[in-house]
């Protein structure tokens, strides 16, 4: 029983290090499901972001759709901690005004 | 009398021009573009020396101030310990593991070094120290192409010739972008009758500085004539004066904007 337990145990400590702990070289210690959400709204950042460079080639929908997500993305940015959520906010913030930007200007003509 | 006008008209020229070289202040190439970051001072440590000049030499403008979002304005940021500690601003780059060039970086601020480390502190913070710089502008801007005021040196001549190559993409950091295929030249008609009108390159200022670092909050329209700005304007650090006369280079440089040949 005693040995069962132990057993049990190690198991269980087995597979919180290997799901949940990540980035133990730069000693921030996370857990799986934090990371994810963590990856979550900056895989959605990155793909939204990333196409500021071609935005002038996009249709105003595609447009209206971009700075729709950016407005999705905002209260989640709003949820970081302090430094991340004012240097993301304003990366947000640039992005979305430039798709804005395009499009009144697209619109204007 | 014809003299005497002349001679008058001579002495008022002459007065005005040298009320007006005076007024516009010649900021020595080495310091050109030098930011003085003083936002929490306190005891022992001394507010931060930032040239612009090494740093615009091996970063575009844009992954300071988009990707790792430096503000454009001085005090904008609020740079601090705190956040380079946790791996923003400088503390993106100078974290003590980032390489570039096959160097690495130095890191910027800690809580927790000995006293010699304390030595690294003043590679920042250095305004009033005499502090021995590991690069030295004078052999730096050597091996560069110079041009006109300012820091001195033709910039856009010596990326061309692959003698600076800046970096535009940080790992963790940046975004993985296409280039940009925003090409098109733009004629801005000048105010006066005398001066030639500006022939404006996208492609030159999209290169450093990506879409975001201009549009819309430097320039919010771009329709033609939407918006009408002057040299007062600019020279107040407004439109083409966020970047020229402070880092890019100064307005009395003219014909360095005024390219269309007057017709």
């Amino acid at each position: 029983m005693k040995k069962l337990r132990t057993c049990l145990l190690c198991c269980a400590v087995a597979v919180i290090v290997c799901s949940g702990a990540r980035d133990i070289e730069k000693k921030t210690f996370s857990w799986c499901g934090v990371v994810h959400a963590q990856d979550d709204w900056r895989n959605e950042f990155d793909d939204v972001c990333s196409r500021t460079q071609d935005a002038m080639i996009f249709s105003p929908d595609e447009l209206r759709n971009l700075i729709a997500r950016c407005d999705k993305l905002k209260p989640r940015v709003e949820k970081l901690d302090e430094t991340q959520r004012k240097v993301f906010l304003k990366r947000l913030q640039l992005c979305r005004d430039l798709f804005l930007f395009v499009l009144e200007s697209k619109e204007k003509k | 009398m014809h003299l005497f006008n002349r001679l008058f008209t001579l002495f008022f020229f002459l007065l005005f021009s040298s009320g007006a070289v005076s007024a516009m202040t010649i900021v020595p190439p080495d310091i050109y573009g030098r930011v003085v970051i003083n936002n929490y001072r306190s005891k022992g440590i001394v507010p931060v020396v930032f040239d612009h000049w090494l740093h615009r030499a091996k970063f575009t403008c844009r992954l300071c101030h988009i990707d790792i979002g430096f503000a454009m304005e001085a005090g904008g940021t609020k740079i601090s310990a705190a956040t380079n500690m946790k791996g923003f601003h400088c503390g993106a780059c100078h974290n003590g593991n980032r390489v570039f060039g096959g160097r690495k970086t130095f890191g910027s601020c800690s809580d927790n070094f000995t006293q010699e480390e304390g030595a690294r502190c003043e590679r920042c913070h250095s305004l009033g120290k005499n502090v021995k710089k590991e690069y030295e502008f004078n052999t730096f801007s050597k091996r560069l192409p110079s041009k006109g005021l300012g820091n001195g040196i033709d910039w856009e001549e010596a990326e061309n010739k692959g003698l600076i190559n800046p970096v535009d993409f940080l790992e963790d950091i940046s975004i993985k972008r296409t280039p940009l295929k925003m090409d098109k030249d733009v004629v801005i008609e000048s105010r006066g009758t005398w001066m030639s009108d500006v022939l404006f390159s996208h492609k030159k200022h999209a290169l450093w500085n990506g879409c975001e670092v201009c549009h819309p909050e430097i320039f919010p329209s771009t329709k033609k004539g939407t918006i009408k700005y002057s040299m007062l304007q600019i020279a107040g650090g407004e439109y083409c004066g966020v970047c020229h006369d402070k880092v890019a280079f100064p307005l009395i440089d003219c014909q360095r904007c005024h390219t269309k040949p007057v017709q």
